[in-house]
């Protein structure tokens, strides 16, 4: 473990000496004897947890200097050392929330150990309090974001079926209604979609990651099945190469995500009335790590769009239906797999997806 | 106010199916000269800039507001941008099933919208926006 570091600050120099002599061993010291000297340190190192100081300094007192610091490195822990003769400052001091705790005049070993060491363990508290908070806040953002698109890709399809059956109501031309019906199917699916979409961002988040011995190919036909059977193939030239030797460990639930959502825009997003549409998947297993090409010739991707496709919700295109989900998934089913995604993409040319995906090493399970 | 004014009617919308119910029931008024629906904002907006609709009457303008690349807002702000002698040919309205505070506050702030409309679009409420102006 990385030794903790330690700021100590004390106009005697012989104190200095004493205290990293003591300390060297146990903790990284810095010494300063004087407080402008200290703050440098502090604007150098910002990773030092502990500062101690001796409240009696020519240019000001240790309180002071602890007041003037805090908001500007409120992390590090304070903690004062002091005679008996400054009570009063001390108190106050503490009262004020500027100092976390004072070590008394003449200390010892074991007093300045065991300060330091209770003042690293509030510090850790807090640090991981602060990460928590951080976690909430995003889980927090999330859900605000997916409650505010909630109303436009759930009610919206139902809003929509509403009005087109109120549409056929009025109606008695058959062809027109049956044309509505269509529509209205179609409208459907897009929610089902979405409720499918929300169902694998669920399990992503809350699911534990089952480690096994994954088969692209067999992953790979069970994915294209899904597309053979929806139709989305017709007409599309899909060819695919898998290339492993090894055992590649990994969660299969995370990269099926991966490669169903990246092929289904793949087929969705084609040009229409283009003769040669193709779909290529190229997988190759080498070294533990496994790099998956998704390759089309569809409508390619706005520039202006390309950073923005992994965010939530987000949607570069109005061609074909989409909830704006699908990457963002992808994204998050990758980063879970400390795996990595590029894209590269020309409107009218198309699109290539780069995933590389390191498998877990053999017996690290 | 001419009882049986014929008008333009343009929709905007990325739901096909939201554009047809549109389409439907403003045919149905019995006071539309002509409706085009557009899925994307861009492209309507294209056309108002460069439009040769000639009408006594202002073009009404349906548009939702989640869309994607261009959403309604976007377009409202891009359309308040063309010049005037453009704009004044055009009554704006947002129709939207967000049933978002956030949305909603916004619409006022628009001078050009002149209301807000909720999601599924009816006889009843597009024939109350056509006899008031």
């Amino acid at each position: 473990m990385e030794k903790i570091k330690v700021l100590y600050i004390d106009d005697e120099q012989n104190n200095l000496n004493g205290f990293k002599a003591t300390f060297r061993f146990d903790y990284t010291i810095f010494i300063a004897a004087t407080t402008t000297k200290a703050k440098e340190y502090l604007r150098d190192h910002n990773d030092i947890k502990i500062i101690l100081c001796d409240q009696r300094m020519p240019d000001q007192t240790g309180v002071q200097f602890f007041e003037e610091i805090r908001f500007e490195y409120p992390e590090p822990i304070r903690m004062l050392i002091t005679g008996y003769t400054d009570i009063e400052s001390v108190i106050e001091a503490i009262n004020r929330g500027h100092i976390f705790r004072y070590i008394k005049k003449p200390w010892t070993d074991t007093d300045i150990q065991s300060a330091i060491e209770e003042g690293n363990k509030f510090h850790l508290t807090n640090s991981l309090l602060a990460t928590k908070n951080k976690e909430l806040q995003s889980a927090y953002d999330e859900l605000g974001k997916f409650a505010y698109s909630v109303t436009h890709d759930m009610r919206g399809p139902l809003l929509s079926v509403l009005g087109a059956i109120s549409i056929a109501e009025g109606s008695n031309d058959i062809a027109e209604i049956k044309d509505i019906m269509g529509m209205m199917s179609l409208a459907v699916k897009k929610l089902d979609e979405f409720i499918t979409n929300i169902h694998e961002y669920y399990n992503l988040k809350r699911g534990q990651l089952v480690f096994e011995a994954i088969s692209f190919n067999d992953v790979l036909n069970d994915t294209a099945a899904l597309f053979r059977i929806s139709g989305s193939v017709d007409n599309i030239r899909f060819t695919s190469t898998v290339n492993q030797q090894d055992t590649f460990l990994s969660d299969q639930t995370s990269i099926k995500i991966v490669l169903t959502n990246l092929l289904s825009n793949a087929f969705k997003y084609q040009q229409r009335g283009k003769t040669d549409k193709f779909v290529d998947v190229n997988i190759d297993v080498n070294n533990g790590i496994a790099t998956i090409f998704v390759k089309d010739n569809g409508i390619g991707i706005d520039a202006q769009h390309i950073d923005n496709i992994f965010d939530m919700f987000y949607r570069a295109t109005s061609a074909e239906t989409g909830s704006g989900f699908g990457l963002f998934n992808v994204k998050d089913a990758l980063n879970k797999l400390n795996g990595t995604i590029e894209v590269s993409s020309a409107i009218n040319e198309g699109t290539i997806f780069k995933v590389t995906i390191p498998g877990i090493p053999n017996g690290a399970k | 106010m001419a009882p049986n004014r014929q008008q333009h009617f343009i929709v905007i919308d990325d739901s096909k199916l939201d554009c047809f119910i549109a389409e439907k029931i403003i045919k149905n008024t019995g006071k539309c000269e002509s409706v085009i629906s557009f899925l994307q904002a861009k492209e309507a907006l294209e056309f108002i800039s460069t439009n040769t609709l000639s009408s006594l009457y202002p073009i009404i303008v349906l548009v939702d507001i989640q869309m994607p690349v261009m959403n309604g807002f976007e377009f409202v702000e891009a359309f308040e941008k063309l010049p005037i002698n453009i704009t004044k040919n055009y009554n704006i309205y947002v129709i939207s099933s967000s049933i978002n505070d956030n949305d909603l506050i916004k619409v006022p702030k628009y001078s050009s919208v002149k209301q807000f409309l909720n999601k599924p679009l009816t006889s009843n409420n597009l024939s109350a926006l056509l006899t008031k102006d």
